[in-house]
């Protein structure tokens, strides 16, 4: 009795594990701990390089405007749009995940510049890795003809960049750089540091606040002004349009810590925008 | 010799016998094949703005005993050739609440496991993407290839079905019809870990 008893129970599991066999599969995420993405929409904020990387192959393609100070004569000279201060235009391109590199040339002082940016650390949804940590690094020269040495219209600039996503809507960076001028206007060689700070706040999907501020640590030149830039993303699906108010008319992180002369608080804030087009190649 | 004890060895003779003939069923019953990198592509077309859509990490899985097919992809596989892009998909698709689409189903017309060429089937069952579930009828091929068996597919996806809202692109609309086709080859189960 006991042996029929225990065969019928296995003919249950049996059955059992047959039905099991009809079952659907249980369903599994291809990776268990995806990276954080989207915590800033494009490579650079307003000026400020961000941790947000281009995908190998992929090819940004940047125009960058700032205008005149849009609170002066700002009738006569319709709110600054009258006098384009300077234009920036930038390739950047993934040469892997986490490596790009760029050119770009801006029309004031004509510089142009090399740049490369590495992820070094990459936050993801366990919060394993609670941050992001990208190493930038860029070169300017001024092609303007200017009766100087090609070394002295050098300048360079290197910065950390470490952000953290701490929520879908809400991004904070800190890049602590540094920027150094072989001869930065009749000064001679200047050396200068900065942690920049950059946040962005998201509306939805199409919208995002975005701030930035490079408080100038130690020694600057004289009559410079700490840059504040504040404005507003906007996602067409294939563009990133960037609108904002700033005080520097620069788009280059050593330019800004050297040649901010305006203080945006104090009203002396110009218009900006710039277009983020990405193309795969 | 306790008479009474043949019915019951009797029993025990019957029901072990039974059991091996239940043990071969099942073996027929899982007579299954299963891939992890099946193919899987769409394409969505707007005028100069015309994109496909691609993951190699399609997992599926057909049962021919008891005719079911079962297929599903994570949507975050897909990649489109731009990152941006990408990542658009993923938020029209709610991807993070619902991140795979899916299609659970049966062969409904006839398939014959000993022909080794490609065979028209008709599969029906249920697809699921962006959280919303529809019926489905697909035409599509299956091919016995050795242990393996080739599986394609192919289908038109209407995004109002499935209430996804297609994003525009400056004063574009991606079309609403998006054509979706799959190519797997399946090993038989024995063949890959089921890890």
């Amino acid at each position: 009795m006991r042996t029929t008893k225990i065969i019928l129970l296995y003919i249950l599991f049996q059955l059992s594990t047959v039905g099991i066999v009809q079952a659907q599969m249980e369903r599994q995420r291809a990776e268990s701990n995806p990276t954080i993405d989207d915590a800033f929409w494009t490579p650079t904020l307003v000026t400020q390089a961000t941790t947000e990387h281009l995908a190998a192959r992929n090819l940004n393609v940047t125009i960058m405007h700032s205008f005149g100070i849009a609170t002066e004569n700002p009738i006569r000279n319709f709110f600054g749009f009258d006098l384009v201060q300077n234009v920036r235009l930038g390739l950047d391109f993934g040469l892997t995940d986490r490596w790009s590199a760029g050119i770009g040339r801006s029309s004031q002082l004509n510089v142009v510049d090399l740049r490369t940016k590495y992820a070094l650390l990459q936050q993801n949804t366990s919060d394993s890795k609670p941050v992001s940590i990208s190493l930038k690094g860029g070169v300017g020269v001024v092609t303007q003809e200017n009766r100087r040495s090609f070394e002295d219209d050098l300048s360079t600039m290197v910065s950390a960049i470490i952000s953290r996503k701490f929520s879908d809507a809400f991004s904070l960076q800190l890049s602590p750089m540094y920027g150094h001028f072989n001869r930065y206007e009749d000064i001679g060689s200047t050396d200068l540091f900065s942690v920049g700070v950059a946040t962005s706040l998201h509306l939805s999907k199409r919208f995002a606040l975005m701030a930035e501020y490079y408080p100038v640590l130690g020694d600057r030149p004289a009559g410079t002004k700490n840059a504040f830039s504040m404005g507003l993303n906007i996602e067409t699906g294939g563009h990133v349009f960037q609108l904002f108010f700033t005080s520097t008319d620069w788009h280059l992180e050593q330019y800004v810590m050297a040649d901010n002369t305006e203080q945006f608080w104090a009203g002396d804030f110009r218009f900006g925008f710039n277009v983020n087009r990405i193309f795969g190649l | 010799m306790d008479t009474r004890a043949l019915p019951h060895r009797w029993v025990t003779i019957f029901l072990a016998a039974g059991l091996c003939f239940l043990g071969m069923a099942k073996e027929s019953l899982s007579q299954s094949f299963m891939t992890k990198s099946g193919h899987v592509e769409f394409d969505s077309s707007v005028p100069l703005h015309s994109f496909t859509g691609v993951s190699d990490q399609l997992v599926g899985k057909i049962s021919l005993a008891d005719s079911t097919v079962d297929f599903y992809v994570d949507m975050h596989t897909i990649k489109t050739g731009i990152s941006k892009r990408d990542e658009d998909m993923l938020e029209t698709l709610e991807a993070e609440e619902y991140p795979f689409a899916e299609f659970f189903g049966k062969v409904t017309s006839p398939f014959d496991p000993n022909r080794s060429d490609p065979q028209k089937v008709t599969i029906e069952g249920k697809f699921s993407v962006h959280g919303v579930t529809n019926p489905l009828s697909i035409e599509g091929t299956l091919q016995k290839n050795g242990k393996e068996l080739e599986a394609t597919a192919s289908w038109t996806l209407d995004m109002s079905d499935y209430k996804i809202k297609p994003p525009g692109i400056l004063f574009y609309r991606v079309s609403e019809e998006v054509d979706i086709s799959i190519t797997a080859s399946l090993p038989a189960r024995d063949q890959i870990d089921d890890d």
